[in-house]
């Protein structure tokens, strides 16, 4: 038993004596007094647990004492000992904290009631201190490791590689790490609390954001990573990476979050990384070229050799043969070199309105006598609809020249004499509205294994006849114009190209306006 | 009339630079294209001397060559081989063909790689017809 001591006040010393044996028995400790005065020295020495007081005595009375006890310490309970019908004092006694009633003459029943429901109090009293404790302990743990986790956090936010935005439900900017701050070029301090979506996100991204939140559609509220170009305070053109969080809480809209990665170095190392593969294939291509320029060289010495046999026979015709063999390996230097040059530079294409079916016509046009003369027949089937489209007509020309050769050549590759040799060029618009160029040959075709080769620099399967450039430099042009060329062949049987081409009208602007 | 010498060769400036070589030095110069031409003019002409390429369209001219050198009507017809194709590629060629085939064919008279020089042709093909 904890609230163990008893102190009992009284001027009747029988009744002390009387009631302190009895609480004795019952296994308290008990001290008593005789008057208010002696109590409170007593209580000061012994600080017994309950007090149990006559209301009435001379001096200081029950309810005096009852109100210096509070005053001292309000843990004690105190028990007044009342006579009949007193209510006015009882009320005070109230007023003052007591805590149990026992009428005259005190019964032992109603004495040890009261004292087990003062001792339950205290009990009470008790644990509740050390909850009160033990959770007051907790709170205080709990809130270092929330300042602590808070404090992660921010340093997390703080020092993310990703500029971090979000916004509450009014689109007020509510992070804005530095980050952020480097890439939007406005200060945090600017910007935290006082700036909106609007006032910090280009117009059509704000737009979009808030159409994001109004439909709330996204089952976890993430969008996957997309791509733009920000552009800066300054007009600097920033690539970036981002990936937005609509926030909710119980359904409710709380805001978003954007994380956006700068992709500049990124894309500064792909286009590296293009370029030295790129240069690497040159290299590679060397021997390969060495071959394709020998033979050149050895048509410019037997085209010289007859233009001076022509001169020492004043033979006309021998200096005309002589020099168009000349002619031809000049320009197969030419080619070569731009080929080069095209295959190891970037090139933006030049974007402008041009008629597809156009082109198709004047590359039929520089072909179609080398063809006939080795009976090849060059057919066209264009779609009327191509009209005007917003292409790069130099990719286009130097692309389709350069298949139609490749399917003029692979014809004369075929050993079937009988074969009626064709290529057929065909024209028309994907459901996209990208053109597509076919180019269909029923000449020898290729094999699983050549087919792989062909895009790999320095590749030829015309021996010394091809410096393996040709398909490399088609296939650069029409990528850099975001197309595609796909191969469709059978040995023996011919080969189908078809090179698709997304208009680029954007592209085509932007020269414009330069 | 000098002697009958067929070119085939599918560069047409190597036909022009040959035809050239052989009119100045007084011979009657045949061409053909390909193997398959190659093997008409022979059939037609009976040149005294083939000067032959080795990569051609139709019937390239290693087809050309053991036709030539297995047709006991025409194997006495002497052949130059005129090529940018190195010998040692040319002669493992004909190894892998010999082994698969069964059949033995002479290795070529003269064998010239590209570039060749005027002067070099010429005694090559004197050579050949002395």
């Amino acid at each position: 038993m904890s609230a163990n001591k008893i102190l009992i006040v009284d001027d009747e010393q029988a009744i002390v004596r009387l009631l302190s044996m009895s609480l004795k028995s019952d296994g308290y400790d008990t001290c008593t007094a005789s008057s208010g005065e002696d109590a409170l020295d007593v209580f000061e020495k012994q600080s017994p647990d309950i007090v149990v007081t006559d209301i009435k005595m001379p001096g200081m009375d029950g309810l005096e004492l009852l109100k210096r006890i509070k005053d001292l310490d309000p843990d004690k309970e105190v028990i007044i000992v009342t006579g009949h019908g007193d209510i006015d004092s009882t009320i005070t006694a109230l007023q003052y904290g007591a805590s149990d009633f026992i009428n005259k003459p005190v019964r032992d029943e109603a004495l040890a009631i009261a004292l087990e429901r003062a001792q339950t109090k205290i009990r009470i009293r008790e644990q509740l201190a050390s909850y009160t404790q033990d959770l007051e302990e907790k709170v205080a743990e709990a809130t270092v490791e929330i300042r602590r986790k808070s404090n992660f956090q921010r340093l997390l936010i703080h020092s993310s590689h990703d500029a971090i935005v979000a916004f509450d439900q009014d689109w007020q900017i509510v992070v804005y790490n530095p980050e952020a701050a480097r890439m939007f070029e406005k200060r945090a301090r600017n910007v935290l609390n006082k700036m909106t979506i609007d006032d910090l996100y280009p117009p059509e991204l704000a737009t979009f954001f808030r159409a994001e939140a109004r439909n709330g559609a996204h089952d976890r509220g993430e969008m996957p990573w997309k791509e733009m170009t920000l552009e800066t305070r300054n007009k600097k053109l920033i690539p970036v990476r981002y990936a937005t969080s609509v926030l909710h809480e119980k359904e409710e809209f709380m805001g978003i979050v954007n994380f956006f990665q700068d992709l500049t170095e990124i894309k500064r190392l792909e286009k590296e990384l293009i370029q030295s593969e790129r240069m690497a294939a040159i290299g590679q291509t060397v021997s390969g070229l060495a071959h394709y320029v020998k033979n050149i060289l050895i048509g410019l010495k037997g085209g010289s050799y007859v233009v001076d046999v022509g001169f020492q026979n004043s033979n006309m015709e021998k200096i005309k043969s002589g020099w168009q063999t000349i002619q031809k390996n000049i320009e197969r230097v030419a080619n070569l070199t731009q080929d080069m040059l095209t295959y190891a530079k970037e090139r933006h294409p030049e974007v402008k309105l041009c008629a597809p079916n156009e082109i198709v016509t004047e590359v039929k046009a520089l072909v179609s006598d080398f063809a006939q003369a080795n009976d090849i027949e060059i057919t066209t089937r264009c779609d009327p609809e191509m009209g005007q489209m917003w292409l790069d007509p130099g990719t286009v020309h130097r692309a389709l020249l350069n298949l139609v050769n490749n399917a003029i050549d692979a014809c004369m590759e075929e050993d079937d004499l009988d074969r009626q040799f064709n290529v057929e060029i065909r024209t028309g618009k994907t459901e996209a509205g990208a053109a597509v160029f076919e180019i269909e040959d029923n000449g020898c075709g290729m094999d699983e294994e050549t087919k792989l080769k062909l895009f790999t620099p320095m590749f030829s399967s015309k021996g010394g006849k091809g410096t393996g450039l040709g398909l490399l430099v088609t296939k650069k042009l029409v990528e850099e114009h975001h197309g595609t060329i796909d191969i469709d062949t059978r040995l023996g049987y011919g080969s189908l190209f078809t090179m698709t081409l997304p208009e680029r009208p954007e592209t085509g602007r932007d020269e414009n306006d330069k | 009339m000098g002697k009958k010498i067929l070119v085939v060769d599918d560069d047409p400036d190597v036909r022009t630079f040959v035809v050239t070589v052989l009119e100045e030095n007084q011979y009657t110069p045949l061409v053909a294209c390909d193997g398959v031409e190659g093997l008409e003019m022979i059939q037609k002409h009976t040149p005294d001397l083939v000067i032959l390429d080795v990569l051609m369209p139709r019937g390239s001219g290693i087809r050309l060559y053991r036709h030539l050198k297995t047709d006991d009507a025409l194997k006495s017809i002497p052949v130059i081989m005129f090529t940018g194709i190195a010998l040692r590629s040319f002669l493992k060629s004909q190894k892998v063909l010999e082994e698969f085939k069964g059949e033995k064919v002479p290795e070529p008279d003269i064998y010239l790689e590209k570039p060749v020089e005027p002067q070099e042709l010429v005694d090559a093909i004197r050579k050949k017809l002395a």
